[in-house]
């Protein structure tokens, strides 16, 4: 039922096209660059964008080629996003599902650790977090993810709340089901939906916050390219070569908005309200 | 013969939705006069309140539209002009009251100021003789501590001093007409009683001519001179309260008659339910649109919609076949 | 990141005294605490300055970023939001989507960089190591400020616009919406003083919640337009380990929250006669 309605909602399928592009690259670039993305060049330092000499989006402020770096930094991203959101998604939801399940005094702990993570903003606590673990590559997935516990636990255990109170959960107990089929077979897969649209939006501030934490210095770390230390280094050059500084961001906007418009037409496909009122 | 105020001539009010466009007032006709209370009864949905929205252009638009028909109040088209002309009249001349007193009043500003809005609007006042105006009105309209609650927010009040509230914002500027959309249907029974006594007496003391909307039978009984009986989006039966509780013409009219539980029929007799339901208006059938749940249905009611025949005394007039010229008639 | 020298063991026991790290964590942090109290919050294990006139000396412009750019957010936000949900149609609703999740898109960052590129030029527009306080020069201060805080705040304008939209027209179609048409009043008194009342109340609640956001923003912010604000001391606190200054900066952090949070509710019951607490609503 649901790729029916997809079909017609053309905010999510925007999305996925954009998405899709981007795959499109990372496939690409595991193949072939124009240029070797760490090799310097010093006879071409920041260069503008040229047809002529090859540098579609110019060179760096090592001679490097923007383009490649680009595309380089492509998978970096996404593969942090992933990752982060992943580890905050499978810890934050099993801790909302756990205290949404078995309430009490679980529900009461679980939920005030997650306010308190949650009261904070996501990006100090990742570079909070950060500055503890060390400014490695892998720890930027820890730091992001953290972010992300209490935001999935608290989805989770919504959901899982407005479902405990529905007849058909009531119906199943009462019919003699145990604990662990109802979780398993009624809850979890009826939670999934809610999930899925945190994770799209989930992977879209992923992004911004790697690209933030790599710009200050603290997350992917020179020369391996990524977006935001891209940016980071354009920082002295842009008045003289703006080039550096607008192409990075613009491969992180587009990809941040893709994210943003699937998980904003997927919540709509979600909610029946949403949908009347449009 | 009081002057007529109101004069509302073939209005059609439809809504553009995504199954077709939904005739929601089909062509109807009626006259108010000066000091009458005419009742609009029908079960819901049968266009009783897009009338009475449409009488002062409130239809959300869109995807609601009026598209045909005149509304002369006091000789002069409603539906002609821009709507700020319309505005001076709302709460000015034509006044409403709404179903549910619960949701009617905004819960974000006192009491006595959403009463002294219309006031300083209509009237001119300033905002302290509007706001005294308006504690005055709360007492009239039998508020205790009127002065002290008039300070007070909709919250605290309850579901019937509510819609007392609702009374005194509308007669604050007495207006010529009251439009009363279902005013009791969201109350308790004792305090319903308590709101149509309050507005009977209202429109005896001001000559306040009164639209009242319901789908009780019993309310009708209680206060309307005049009765218009609506079935899907029609008025199918106009006559006056005497003359309709003592001799019904049309089908439905008889039906909705015998539903009512009545005490002198002696408690062995079955109460009466009019087979099938309303239909939908998006899709109706051609004819009469109460030909499936009719049991006197002809062959011609599946072709063609009975005109509205005259009978009897002025307002007296019903719309169905076994009255139309030559066919029927009084038996 | 620094010069790092071993120490011997002997050395090291002599800075853990002299710290007073020799105890458990549990009893040095409530040793902390209890000098935190009393406004005592440490020395710089870097400047061997003493922590709190530090901060507190940083803190007022990080704070006056935050708000400019929340104040810029709503005024943005709002108007648009009201716009959108007065003009609603097919193509406004999508052109309103897409520019909405755009602003979200945007990392805030990079928007003050294109700033920095288009309007260097212009004089006293952009910051660029000659910051001037409020007290010293109000006009040139907001001058200087304003980049940095539409940067941070034109994320939570999109947030802001969208919600305030929603937000109208829900409210728009609720009967005391109709009550207010049916009175006579303008379109304008009805929108403004009943619909929009009414649709503020979720808005002021994202705004509240989304001030944290845009105080994470500042940090980023004043590196790029090298503000002396706390950001830029937090994130030197945290290159350096200074550790001692990362806590005093979490733990006033943590506190604005909280009165952050206070203020949101404070506005919210001033709107809506309905919380308020001396009247125990219903």
């Amino acid at each position: 039922m649901g790729a029916a309605r997809l079909k017609k909602n053309i905010i999510a399928l925007a999305g996925v096209g954009i998405i899709s592009f981007y795959l499109l690259i990372i496939l690409v670039s595991l193949f072939w660059l124009p240029f070797d993305p760490v090799a310097m060049d010093t006879l071409h330092l920041l260069e503008p964008p040229s047809i002529k000499t090859g540098h579609l989006f110019g060179t760096d402020e090592f001679g490097r080629d923007i383009l490649s770096r680009i595309m380089q930094g492509c998978s970096v991203s996404l593969i942090i996003s992933l990752g982060a959101t992943l580890l905050g998604a499978v810890i934050g939801t099993l801790m909302g599902i756990w205290a949404g399940f078995l309430g009490g005094k679980w529900d009461h702990l679980i939920m005030r650790v997650a306010d308190i993570l949650f009261s904070f903003p996501s990006l100090l606590l990742a570079i909070f977090v950060m500055g503890i673990l060390g400014e490695k590559t892998y720890n930027v997935i820890f730091a992001i993810g953290i972010v992300y516990i209490p935001q999935f636990a608290r989805v989770s255990r919504g959901a899982i709340l407005t479902l405990k109170g529905n007849e058909f959960v009531k119906a199943a107990f009462s019919s003699g089901a145990s604990k662990t089929y109802v979780l398993f077979r009624h809850l979890v897969p009826n939670i999934m939906m809610p999930l899925i649209v945190q994770v799209s939006l989930s992977l879209s501030v992923a992004i911004l916050l790697e690209s933030a934490l790599s710009f200050l210095g603290m997350g992917i770390q020179p020369p391996y390219p990524s977006w935001g230390n891209m940016l980071s280094g354009a920082r002295k050059f842009m008045l003289l070569a703006p080039w550096t500084a607008i192409y990075p961001g613009l491969a992180i906007v587009f990809l941040v908005l893709g994210f943003n418009l699937l998980g904003d037409g997927l919540r709509d496909l979600l909610d029946p309200r949403l949908r009347n009122v449009k | 013969m009081e002057e007529i105020l109101l004069e509302v001539n073939n209005l059609r009010t439809v809504f553009d939705t995504e199954y077709g466009t939904v005739k929601a007032v089909d062509d109807i006709s009626f006259t108010l006069r000066k000091g009458e209370v005419l009742g609009l009864v029908g079960e819901s949905g049968c266009g009783k309140s897009v009338t009475n929205l449409s009488l002062l252009r409130l239809i959300p638009e869109p995807p609601g539209r009026i598209s045909g028909g005149r509304i002369l109040f006091k000789g002069k088209d409603l539906l002609v002009g821009d709507e700020e002309e319309v505005r001076l009249v709302r709460g000015g001349s034509i006044a409403m009251i709404f179903q549910d007193p619960m949701t009617s009043l905004n819960p974000l500003l006192k009491i006595s100021l959403q009463i002294a809005e219309a006031l300083q609007l209509h009237r001119g006042m300033g905002r302290k003789e509007a706001l005294a105006k308006a504690a005055e009105l709360l007492k009239a309209i039998g508020i205790p501590d009127a002065e002290a609650r008039a300070n007070d927010y909709p919250h605290q009040f309850s579901g019937g001093m509510r819609q007392r509230v609702m009374i005194a914002m509308a007669i604050s500027c007495n207006p010529d007409i009251l439009i009363a959309d279902e005013p009791t249907t969201a109350l308790d029974v004792t305090i319903q009683a308590q709101i149509l006594e309050l507005i009977k007496s209202l429109s005896g003391e001001n000559t306040m001519s009164v639209i009242m909307i319901t789908h009780d039978l019993g309310v009708v009984a209680g206060i309307c001179d005049t009765i218009c009986v609506m079935y899907a989006g029609k008025i199918v039966e106009k006559a006056s309260v005497d003359d309709l509780f003592a001799q019904p013409l049309h089908p439905y009219t008889k039906g909705l008659l015998d539903s009512i539980p009545r005490i002198d029929a002696g408690s062995r007799k079955r109460l009466y339910s009019i087979p099938g339901s309303p239909p939908n208006l998006a899709s109706l059938p051609p004819g009469c649109p109460f030909r499936p749940r009719c049991d006197k249905a002809m062959e011609i009611c599946g072709r063609e919609m009975p005109p509205e025949t005259s009978l009897g005394d002025a307002p007296r007039s019903v719309r169905c076949w076994l009255y139309a010229s030559g066919e029927g008639g009084l038996e | 990141m620094g010069t790092q020298v071993e120490a011997t063991p002997e050395q090291m026991e002599e800075l853990k005294r002299l710290f007073g790290e020799d105890k458990p964590i549990p009893v040095l942090y409530i040793e902390w605490l209890g000098r935190v109290v009393q406004g005592d919050f440490g020395f710089s294990l870097r400047t061997s300055r003493p922590i709190l006139p530090d901060i507190l000396q940083r803190l007022p412009l990080s704070i006056e970023i935050t708000l400019f750019a929340l104040v810029l957010a709503l005024a943005l936000g709002i108007p648009l939001g009201i716009a959108a949900a007065l003009k609603q149609n097919p193509l406004t609703d999508i052109v309103i989507r897409i520019t909405g999740l755009l602003g979200l898109s945007l990392p805030q960052f990079w928007l003050a960089s294109l700033m920095v590129i288009a309007f260097s030029g212009v004089q006293g527009w952009i910051p660029m190591g000659n910051y001037i306080s409020f007290a010293a020069d109000p006009i040139k201060n907001l001058k200087m400020l304003f980049f940095p805080s539409l940067a941070i705040g034109t994320g939570l304008a999109a947030v802001i616009m969208r919600y305030t939209r929603n937000s109208m027209l829900e409210v728009m179609q609720q009967d005391y919406v109709r009550t207010a048409k049916a009175k006579g009043l303008k379109k304008r008194v009805v929108v403004i003083r009943h619909a929009l009342r009414n649709a503020i109340l979720p808005v002021i609640t994202v705004a509240g919640f989304n001030t944290g956001y845009l105080l994470g923003g500042a940090i980023v912010i004043e590196e790029v337009f090298a503000l002396p604000g706390m950001g830029r001391l937090a994130l030197y606190a945290i290159y350096q380990r200074d550790y001692p200054v990362i806590q005093g900066i979490v733990l006033l952090i943590a506190a604005m929250f909280v009165l952050v949070n206070l203020v949101t509710d404070l506005i919210y019951a001033a709107v809506d006669p309905r919380i308020r607490l001396d009247e125990g609503g219903r």
